[in-house]
């Protein structure tokens, strides 16, 4: 009902003028993306918990200066969430692993016991492989499947053209696909 | 002919490595209780607004005064009870 009554300019502007419900207001409806986007960037509930919370501070604290200039506030959100992940990415001075245990492997429903082993192996190597990408890659496929957003949203975010982020998309499948063949895995079709 | 088969099996190829990662690559929902604690932890005061607050002295003044009457109204009220009780001990 409330996300019925989501007004997102007529929120801004409060949120923009100091009002702290306003942005509650925001907070709300972002904070679950947000969380999902830094999860799969550093790879572990605690530092995305911590890192989600000071976007939004630095949001918070910004909001003042956000002016609509043409860029979503989804856009200017993602992109405070990319400069904090970076400069926690330069902080640790490593590519961090994501521990097995924090991996969001779901089953299907239906699908027989070992097969289901099989396709978490396979999503294990697979989000290795993802986290060892260029950030900029990693970004677009997190954007691409968690966020399900199409190629000129994800370059609003990003700051390029519909047909740039096309064709990282395309180069990212390339590369993915060579790493596959270099490490002899073979992926199961459907 | 050989160029079409490499491209459809190129094709393939993209479909399956695309199919596996929006298996992968899935909406987490954040554990339970996350959302709220990060609600709190943005509705505190930043550091930078704690550390003004240091800086105004008068403020500074007042708490002290508050913290330093409280004490003394705390030790008063226990010496008054403790010779209440030992006179009738």
């Amino acid at each position: 009902m409330a996300e019925l009554e989501y007004n997102e300019e007529e929120v801004l502007s409060l949120a923009s003028q100091g009002d702290r419900e306003s942005f509650g207001r925001l907070y709300e409806h972002y904070v679950e993306r947000i969380f999902n986007y830094v999860y799969y960037r550093t790879g572990n509930v605690h530092d995305a918990e911590d890192l989600t919370a000071r976007v939004f501070q630095r949001a918070m604290n910004h909001i003042k200066n956000y002016t609509d200039r043409g860029v979503p506030f989804s856009a200017w959100l993602y992109r405070i969430a990319h400069n904090l992940v970076a400069n926690w990415h330069r902080d640790r001075g490593r590519k961090q692993e994501i521990p097995l245990d924090d991996l969001p492997v779901l089953p299907n429903k239906g699908d027989h016991p070992e097969r289901n082993l099989v396709r978490s192996q396979e999503q294990e190597s697979l989000l290795r492989m993802i986290r060892r990408l260029p950030p900029e890659r990693q970004n677009l496929l997190i954007l691409k499947f968690v966020e399900n957003m199409s190629n000129a949203e994800i370059g609003e975010i990003m700051g390029r053209s519909e047909g740039a982020v096309k064709s990282l998309y395309h180069r990212t499948l390339l590369s993915l696909r060579d790493q596959l063949e270099d490490q002899n895995l073979n992926l199961e079709g459907d | 002919m050989t160029t079409r088969k490499q491209t459809t099996s190129h094709e393939e190829e993209f479909d399956t490595l695309e199919s596996h990662l929006a298996g992968t690559l899935k909406r987490v929902a954040p554990p339970s209780g996350i959302v709220q604690r990060l609600r709190g932890r943005i509705s505190m005061p930043a550091r930078e607004t704690i550390t003004l607050r240091f800086h105004d002295w008068r403020t500074l003044v007042f708490i002290f005064g508050g913290v330093m009457s409280g004490m003394l109204l705390i030790i008063t009220v226990a010496r008054a009870l403790y010779h209440l009780t030992g006179r009738r001990g």
